[in-house]
């Protein structure tokens, strides 16, 4: 009896995930069972909840990880039977992706815009424009299935940021795939760009996931093995079968980069980013972004590093290519919404200049200023999009870039912040986002790779140039007489506003401390 | 011959029988048209033409479908963890419940919220 | 087991005879035992006693004429009936006759059994769900709206009661520790587990007969509603196709009861121990086509007794009784047999155990009026609650309760005349 010996959990170290994935279940539950009025106070509270004590276990479980030995500052080990790896990227993304979520899960409470509405539609099945729609607004019908979805997106970006296991790594991605799928179909306005945005996302999305499996399937067949740390020995063993190896590479970088979001996967970015509800939006781009970095980082670093010279130049040019292409782009749109999915193409390529950059070196390495570019980035983008939800008309939010003229006449602090904003997407010193491209750009200059960091210098100020003329926009030429009306931020809003906008100069003066933290989760354990 | 074979051989027969009925029953018949006959059969009431496409059918098919899915997929984890059941710990007698409560709730978010019931 | 090919194609042509032959002695034993619970005769001219009379309908589908409807979906259309056919026989494939015996004038000895799969049952499921394609193309292809709504229909009701009757089997198998036919039947050896596991097989007995579309569970074939159902367009030998997996299928959930819970090719209770060769030879085969006429029997009382259910009766007695009752007493069965195994339960303290657990569970069944507990999510509940099972029986509401109100519901307008019939009678 007893013959197949049970799996070794370390419950100390999985146990962000655990409390997350619990309260995401709860969450299901309070669905079936509370009552509709008290409903939304309910869930989002719980999630609210949820997302503060995952953010707790995170640190506490940060604090319980040992410093191995070694001239790198690499922390943590591999757990749950190598499935995955909680070491300082896993910790550090957890804490980045709990913060990011704590900010959206507040813009997805928020009802003071619509008129004591969520963001959300009151019955996805109804057609759009049906009597069904209009009866469920009658009767302020609200989804309130979009927190424990956000929190099962939540889950899976956690999963995906940590996965030291291609398998492991395959269900993560789908767990934080699908639930985005829905809620990208569930904005209250603009029912149609919703809904073909989710068709879209999920279409696009199954086919890359697809080619994820398949690469695994290839890996697999080189290496014997799922595990990240077995494909590293069987790249450094094998010399021969190099051609599977290099196609399950290939594949395998079609999943992740299309979730990175990098150029030429990035079809889907601007459509979905307009089309899906403004809070999901936040939440997806900043989040989804970070967790398919470190994962990307982490496949490469920690599998194929011993093959680097084989993948490297194609991530050369898919990184200057995603600059570019992000950069140029942005410079063409005429919607807020896109023009930040533009923006958020260029930042993908920015960061793979830096993965793909200095793998050591005395310097900061380049996962460390992955790491801290995701996050002035993840901040600036949430307060951005929590901006567009401000900005809004009859018709809801106003997205047309022509009606944000003289938005600084009218709400200097808003647009102030925005502006703010716009100014680290830019890299401007003093904000967030110039440490960040700073930090990439080093790491990929201490790499050799001059090239790429001379143009994506040249890009940024192409960028610079774009991200000023909003700014010029909104606050020197004279307000349209039928620009927007300004919703009243509510608290929630003005709370997610403030707090981007703080951290995004506060990691611009005295980025400090944040680095340090970067710095030290900079090594993958495997 | 081996543990698969003997279904083949079974299956031969019995796709042969079934063939051998479907092509002869042609040849058996007689064959006087009406063009009633090769009308659809609706009680002997005009048919109801049917819509391109075959037409809308209602979602409780697909969902019972889908949720079909969710419970043969359920099933198909527990068979063999039920067959390797002496050999296992009560570590993986809870992970089976913890996995068994998982799905519970989603049954039971679908039950309140009307996903089984039809009218 | 590794039988020469000669033995391999000699079981294979013997079940497929048998089987062919069961099934018009069952076509023949129905209608007599319908006919007496109805004071009847039955068929009683073509043969002794009427035997022949399934073979002579047999001839006569033989001899009509082969229709093929003009809206037809052609292929598909003359594919459905040999997509039914088949996966209805292959199941037979590893379910075990009887022991090892020695073939009749040779030395060659085999077991009773084409195959023995190590997955036997999932073997048996996974083709049995094969047949729903059959059932279901037929419907879609005949391009009738009867024929669809009873494929459709059929489909749903199938795989509903497939869930239910998979949970029945999760406890066998951590009886037996076997998914193996032949070794489940070995492990009851001293106790078939229609015993120490009552509940389940109480739920895959009613699941079986939900599987195989049968009375009570007849609505893909309610007359009065959609005529055939999912054959209605069918005639001559495709039609025949049909009636015959129905009823291989019907003797094949039958066998599957016999093999999971009754003992498979046992001798009945006491007799091997009366008779020391009960359990030899090929005395078995008796034993298993005995019990398997047993539920056979059981069939076709249920068909003499019970009224058809209601659509959304059946489906909710489905996914809301059967399938969390299942659920509960898989669990239980789980959780008691590790504490068992683990010597924190002994067998006394289990066999009350699994007694509460039987009774809360026929509890489950019998209990009525569950369904307040459940109010509409968009709609407020109109109807007073309404006992489907008042006395044991499911019975027709006294007052028509539903108003067709949907294109797809106006069949329910026949099925109200004859709810109000068979109440008013």
């Amino acid at each position: 009896m007893n013959e197949i010996p049970a799996p070794v959990l370390e419950w100390d170290l999985i146990a962000p995930l655990m409390v997350l994935g619990a309260v995401a279940v709860v969450g299901v539950l309070l669905e079936a069972f509370v009552p509709r009025g008290p409903r939304f106070v309910v869930q989002a509270s719980v999630a609210i909840g949820g997302v503060v004590a995952a953010l707790g276990t995170t640190i506490w479980t940060a604090t319980r990880t040992d410093v191995l030995d070694g001239d790198v500052l690499a922390r943590g080990q591999v757990a749950a039977e190598g499935a995955l790896s909680v070491d300082g990227p896993s910790l550090f993304t957890w804490g980045l992706l709990l913060v990011l979520a704590l900010l959206s899960m507040l813009l997805f409470a928020e009802r003071r815009l619509g008129g004591g509405l969520s963001a959300f539609t009151g019955r996805a099945a109804d057609a759009p424009g049906s009597s069904g729609e209009a009866e469920a607004t009658r009767h302020r019908l609200e989804h309130t299935e979009v927190f424990p979805l956000a929190l099962f997106a939540l889950l899976g970006m956690m999963l995906f940021a940590a996965s030291t296991d291609l398998l492991m790594m395959f269900v993560a991605l789908e767990v934080l795939s699908l639930p985005l799928y829905v809620l990208c179909g569930l904005a209250r306005r603009r029912r149609l760009l919703s809904q073909e945005a989710a068709l879209k996302y999920f279409l696009l999305g199954a086919f890359s996931s697809a080619f994820f499996l398949y690469g695994v399937a290839l890996v697999y067949g080189y290496a014997g093995g799922f595990g990240l740390a077995e494909v590293a020995d069987a790249v450094a063993s094998r010399t021969q079968e190099r051609p599977l190896l290099l196609a399950g590479v290939a594949l395998l970088a079609v999943g992740l980069l299309f979730k990175v979001g990098a150029v030429p996967f990035h079809s889907w970015t601007p459509d979905v980013y307009q089309g899906a509800p403004t809070p999901v939006t936040a939440f997806m781009a900043a989040g989804t972004k970070a967790a398919a970095v470190v994962a990307l980082a982490r496949v490469l670093l920690v599998a194929f590093g011993g093959a680097e010279w084989d993948w490297q130049p194609a991530f050369w040019a898919v990184a200057a290519l995603t600059m570019l292409v992000g950069a140029v782009g942005s410079i063409a749109q005429g919607d807020v919404k896109r023009m930040l999915a533009y923006s958020s193409i260029a930042h993908a390529g920015f960061i793979l200049v830096g993965v793909v950059g200095a793998t050591g070196g005395d310097g900061i390495t380049s996962v460390s200023s992955a790491l801290f570019y995701l996050t002035a980035y993840g901040v600036a983008t949430i307060g951005a999009f929590a901006v567009v939800m401000l900005v809004r008309d009859a018709s809801g939010e106003s997205t047309d870039l022509d009606t944000w003229t003289g938005l600084g006449r009218r709400a200097p602090w808003l647009a102030g912040a925005f502006a703010l904003f716009m100014l680290s997407f830019a890299g401007i010193p003093l904000t967030a986002g110039f440490i960040g491209k700073w930090g990439v750009f080093s790491a990929a200059w201490a790499g050799g790779l001059w090239p790429l960091v001379v143009l994506g210098v040249l890009v940024s100020a192409v960028a610079a140039f774009f991200y000023v003329r909003v700014v010029l926009t909104m606050f020197f030429d004279e307000p349209r007489p039928d620009g927007p009306l300004l919703a009243v931020p509510g608290a929630m809003t003005t709370v997610v506003v403030t707090v981007a906008a703080v951290a995004t100069v506060a990691l611009g003066v005295m980025p400090g401390p944040v680095l340090d933290l970067a710095q030290q989760a900079g090594a993958f354990v495997r | 011959m081996g543990e698969y074979a003997p279904i083949l051989v079974l299956g031969a027969i019995a796709a042969g029988f079934a063939i051998f009925s479907v092509a002869i029953a042609p040849l058996t018949g007689p064959r006087r048209y009406n063009r009633a006959k090769l009308d659809r059969y609706e009680s002997g009431i005009q048919p109801t033409p049917v819509p391109e496409g075959g037409g809308r059918i209602p979602v409780k098919y697909f969902f019972t479908a889908m949720m079909f899915i969710v419970f043969d997929i359920e099933i198909v984890f527990l068979y063999p963890f039920a067959v390797a059941f002496d050999a296992l710990s009560w570590f993986a007698v809870l992970a089976v419940l913890l996995f068994l409560v998982n799905i519970t709730v989603a049954y039971a978010y679908e039950w309140r919220r009307g996903g089984m019931a039809w009218d | 087991m590794n039988d020469p090919v000669w033995v391999v194609v000699l079981k294979a042509v013997l079940i497929f005879v048998i089987l062919v032959l069961y099934t018009l002695f069952n076509i023949w034993f129905e209608r007599r035992v319908v006919a007496r619970m109805q004071h009847r005769v039955g068929p009683n001219v073509n043969g002794p006693f009427g035997l022949l009379q399934s073979l002579a309908d047999g001839v006569k589908l033989a001899l009509k004429e082969d229709l093929v409807v003009k809206a037809a979906d052609k292929l598909v259309y003359v594919l459905a009936p040999i997509l039914a056919t088949i996966p209805a026989f292959l199941a037979w494939a590893v379910i075990p006759f009887g022991p090892e015996v020695r073939i009749p004038f040779t030395d060659t000895y085999t077991a009773l059994q084409l195959t023995d799969l190590p997955v036997g049952v999932l073997y048996v499921l996974a083709v049995t769900s094969i047949g729903v394609y059959g059932i279901v193309l037929a419907g879609w292809s005949s391009g009738s709206t009867y024929a669809l709504l009873g494929g459709l229909r059929s489909s749903a009701q199938v795989i509903s009661y497939e869930v239910a009757m998979g949970l029945s089997f999760v406890t066998v198998f951590l009886y037996a520790g076997s998914m193996s036919t032949s070794e489940i039947v070995a492990a009851q050896e001293d106790l078939w587990y229609f015993l120490p596991l009552v509940p389940s097989f109480l739920i895959y007995v009613v699941a079986m007969v939900g599987e195989t579309n049968r009375a009570p569970f007849d609505l893909p074939e309610a007359e009065g509603e959609l005529v055939g159902g999912f054959h209605t367009e069918y005639s001559s030998l495709k039609f025949a196709l049909f009636f015959l997996a129905e009823y291989v299928n019907m003797v094949t959930v039958s066998a599957i009861a016999t093999t999971l819970f009754l003992g498979g090719w046992r001798a009945p209770f006491g007799l091997a121990q009366v008779w020391e060769g009960a359990n030899d030879g090929y005395w078995p085969v008796l034993w298993f086509l005995g019990k398997t006429l047993g539920f056979i029997f059981l069939f076709i009382w249920l068909r003499g007794t019970l009224p058809r259910l209601r659509y959304d009766q059946f489906m909710t007695f489905g996914w809301k009784v059967l399938i969390p009752a299942a659920l509960a007493w898989t669990v239980a069965v789980i959780v008691l047999r590790k504490a068992q195994q683990e010597g924190q339960l002994d067998r006394t303290a289990l066999l009350v155990a699994a007694g509460v657990a039987a009774v809360v569970l026929l509890a489950t069944l019998l209990l009525p009026g569950r369904r307040g507990d459940e109010p509409a999510e968009s709609e407020p509940a109109d109807e007073p609650d309404f006992d489907a099972y008042a006395g044991g029986y499911p019975v027709p509401p006294p007052q028509a309760p539903h108003v067709p109100t949907r294109p797809w519901t106006q069949t329910a307008i026949a099925h109200h005349a004859r709810d109000k019939e068979d109440s008013d009678a």
